[in-house]
């Protein structure tokens, strides 16, 4: 690498420390921020007390990454040999990504007992989905010409997925495998939160409480540091893999999605499942009634009992408080992210500059940036939308960066010889490459909206699902509780679908390639 | 799920675990008793005369193997209890209430903090004496907690309209940045971190101002009661003597939290700090003469009437004493 690389390279991190220092300056005695050098001596003198607590976290990250990824690699692979499954495989597993963690979490403590149990569980619910519907998207970016040649020669499914799917699929299986490392990690420390005995998630809680900032800062930023390295650990094998792959051709096909009636069907096989398995789970775990509620006791608290309109009334005036956060938030971010990635593209030189402050903000366990945000943004509405933003913005970016250089060389090629500028190759060949891949991101930000701003009111704000959740868990109303999740998972899978039918519309245009059976 | 989803491998594979699970639950059993104590929150001083209980054996003594389950921030204390993975847990009078609303069969067996620890927190400059001195004033607080604020008021005929409530987390940095002008907190927790990093605070211990709720409670329930009256009764003894070797050295207990749990981050002389002002809170003439966890008829009567501004209504039989009598029996 030239020097002026290396410049490149670095300026973003010497940048970003200048900017942490001089904040932490002008905010000294509020308690709020520590600086790089306080930091650094907090950290040095608890070297191993971070080292014990950050091995616990980090193990149980790796064991959820590696278990959540593993479900989806396979559930994926189920659902492309037996399309017919697809619709129920997503369903459940969305389902499944969208349970509010602040009630899953002590749902979880209260099955698995002490121990690593619940904390390997949500890191691994945190990333399965994810990788679910990149990957699934990699499965389906395939020249269709090249499955044709796999029928003529007699060949069926197995085949297709093997020898081309699979293959395809690749640089989209890493975009996923990176979005999944922070997102593991994240998990992993809020699991923590349900009665851990060590870990970073444990500390955290401790030191917020304690208002020992210069601790506070110390862990968050291991937390980051090794979720950029891990970010970047995915990323040099994704290069070291992909390297010799052939460009993937951009050929048209006739688009048949499935039909209106199919997706019908599918609902109502995937309400079914999901009742079933509710219950049943309850019936088969042998849950204690108290702590469980079946589908039979959430229906009798929001309509027949004699306090149904009141717990109606409490649960859809918080559902309104937060959904005036996510909605706006989550529309910022998606476009941010879009748009910060079209950047990149026209000026590359920018990347190693905003790459790393846009893994670090993703990255910042948003446990401890809250209360930043809050302080610079108010306790109002701008503080939560802007975190929902942050959160939903980077899986955003690191997709459209992933789909604007899926634009097909031939293409750009071709371009190249009408000596097209920069800006049009962008307009014309790049962005409607990126719309698989940007709408991917764009239908599983949605859960992660939700996550984000049921989290930011619980830990802050005190208002809207998350801190209603939080309240009925800790004043014992399981009712409310159950009713709650509900309510969020199912606005979550509405939500979802919604994206997913404006997204059917737009890639039976742009890439039908995406919507073939 | 069907069962022919079973396999027969599967089937012998958990026949097999099952078996040797069985074989081990029988083989602990023959020496001691096992029983699980959910703490309400993460591991310090807080719980310190349990540690010194588990570390000195004077649960392993009368032939109890207590596990000390931590608790956190999303961690339930009510749902182990009820399942029985928990024998005992540690809740407060308002949360048992409401546990009961919703169909919790619990019942209070022993009352660690008589005294209430909720304080409202302030700083010397702007300070917050008496309850009176909260209109007009910016306090932080959980929304969850506005029933609490509400019933101050009521106890005090403080006007509740002329405070303004401004929802933060729990921590005492909205207050040293000025952002509110006090904190609704416990006695021993954020003062304490405050008074660690050189901010000095005025608190106004609300039970003080007729606030009487019995918090850090013991609760079990009320089917434990009648079928492991052993255990608890070897459960609560052993909390007796470990809370007598705090109380009699608050230091040595902050150093045995901090040897016992290297790993929670805990700071020594904060722990110390904090050990020492709990104390008030948890003994008093009443404990002395009757023992560790005992409770009066009269803060009994007290609580009810709290705990109605609360809107809770609960029964004077939420509060079981038969297992401190049997103790005090010997």
């Amino acid at each position: 690498m030239r020097t002026r690389d290396w410049l490149a390279v670095l300026l973003g991190p010497v940048l970003l420390l200048i900017g942490w220092q001089l904040l932490a300056t002008g905010l000294e005695g509020k308690a709020l921020l520590a600086g790089p050098v306080e930091v650094l001596h907090w950290l040095t003198q608890n070297i191993g007390l971070v080292a014990r607590a950050l091995g616990r976290t980090l193990g149980n990250a790796a064991l959820g990454y590696l278990a959540g990824n593993l479900i989806a690699i396979v559930l994926t692979g189920i659902g492309i040999l037996f399309p017919k499954l697809l619709g129920v495989i997503g369903g459940l597993a969305l389902v499944l990504f969208c349970l509010p963690l602040i009630a899953t979490g002590p749902i979880l403590r209260s099955l698995m007992g002490q121990g690593e149990g619940p904390q390997i569980t949500l890191a691994a619910l945190a990333v399965s989905y994810t990788s679910l519907v990149t990957l699934l998207t990699g499965l389906r970016a395939v020249p269709s010409a090249w499955l044709d040649l796999v029928h003529v020669y007699g060949r069926k499914r197995f085949a297709e997925l093997w020898f081309v799917r699979a293959r395809a699929a690749l640089p989209y299986l890493f975009a996923g495998l990176q979005i999944a490392a922070p997102a593991a990690f994240l998990g992993a420390m809020v699991g923590e939160f349900t009665g851990a005995e060590r870990g970073l998630g444990v500390l955290t809680i401790r030191y917020i409480r304690a208002l020992d900032v210069a601790a506070l800062w110390g862990i968050s930023v291991v937390a980051t540091v090794v979720s950029i390295m891990a970010y970047a650990a995915v990323g040099m094998m994704a290069r070291l893999v992909l390297h010799d792959l052939p460009p993937v051709v951009l050929l048209s096909s006739p688009a048949s999605g499935r039909c209106g009636k199919g997706r019908f069907r599918d609902a109502v096989v995937l309400v079914v499942a999901v009742l079933l398995l509710w219950w049943g789970g309850i019936r088969l775990l042998g849950l204690n009634p108290f702590l469980a509620k079946g589908p039979l006791d959430v229906a009798a608290a929001l309509t027949w009992s004699a306090e149904a309109s009141e717990s109606r009334a409490a649960l859809f005036l918080a559902f309104r408080q937060s959904l005036g956060f996510a909605l706006p938030g989550y529309l910022i971010g998606l476009g941010v992210g879009a748009g910060l990635a079209m950047l990149l593209v026209l000026v590359p030189a920018v990347v190693p500059l905003i790459m790393p402050i846009a893994v670090a903000l993703r990255a910042v366990p948003i446990v401890t940036t809250a209360p930043v945000f809050v302080l610079f943004l108010g306790r109002g509405a701008t503080g939560t939308i802007t975190l929902v933003a942050v959160m939903v913005f980077f899986p955003a970016l690191v997709a459209c960066i992933h789909g604007l250089r899926q634009a097909p060389g031939q293409v750009l090629d071709v371009f190249d010889v009408y000596a097209a500028g920069p800006f049009r190759k962008l307009l014309y060949a790049r962005i409607p490459a990126m719309l698989p891949a940007l709408f991917a991101a764009a239908r599983m930000s949605v859960p992660t909206a939700v996550l984000a701003v049921t989290v930011v009111e619980w830990l802050t704000t005190g208002r809207g699902l998350g801190s209603l959740m939080a309240l009925s868990a800790s004043t014992s109303n399981y009712r409310m509780l159950w009713s709650a999740v509900f309510l969020v998972t199912l606005f979550s899978v509405l939500s979802h679908a919604a994206v997913a039918s404006l997204e059917r519309h737009v890639l039976r245009i742009y890439a039908p390639e995406q919507v073939r059976q | 799920m069907s069962s022919r989803m079973i396999s027969r491998r599967g089937l012998l594979a958990g026949g097999a675990f099952g078996a040797l699970l069985a074989g081990g639950l029988t083989r602990a059993h023959a020496q001691t008793v096992q029983a699980g104590f959910q703490l309400s929150w993460l591991h310090s001083v807080q719980f310190a005369g349990s540690y010194l209980a588990l570390e000195n054996g004077w649960w392993q003594e009368s032939g109890l193997q207590v596990s000390l389950l931590q608790g956190g921030p999303n961690a339930p204390v009510e749902p182990p209890v009820v399942a029985g993975t928990a024998l005992v847990g540690i809740s407060a009078a308002d949360y048992a209430a409401s546990a009961i609303e919703q169909g919790g069969d619990f019942r209070i067996i022993g009352v660690a903090m008589q005294k209430n620890p909720f304080v409202i927190a302030s700083l010397p400059a702007n300070p917050v004496n008496v309850p009176a001195d909260l209109q007009g004033k910016r306090i932080g607080m959980a929304i969850a907690n506005t029933p609490v604020l509400k019933a101050l008021c009521s106890l005090n005929n403080v006007d509740f309209n002329a405070i303004t409530i401004v929802p933060t987390q729990y921590s005492a940095q909205p207050l040293v940045s000025n952002e509110v002008d006090c904190l609704l907190c416990w006695e021993t927790d954020l003062p304490v971190a405050m008074a660690m990093n050189g901010i000095k605070a005025v608190t106004m211990l609300m039970a003080d101002h007729g606030y009487s709720l019995h918090s850090q409670t013991y609760i079990t329930t009320r089917d434990s009661l009648a079928s492991r009256r052993k255990d608890l009764v070897a459960l609560m003894a052993g909390e007796l003597r470990g809370w007598q070797a705090y109380h009699s050295d608050t230091d040595a207990a902050a150093e045995l939290t901090l040897r016992m749990f290297p790993d929670a981050g805990l700071d020594l002389a904060t722990q110390k700090l904090q050990a020492k002002r709990q104390v008030p809170l948890m003994f008093s003439d009443l404990t002395d003469a009757n023992g560790f966890g005992w409770w009066s008829d009269e803060s009994v009567a007290a609580n009810i009437r709290t705990l109605a501004l609360l809107g809770h209504k609960v029964s004077p039989d939420l509060w079981d004493r038969s297992i401190l009598d049997e103790i005090q029996a010997g």
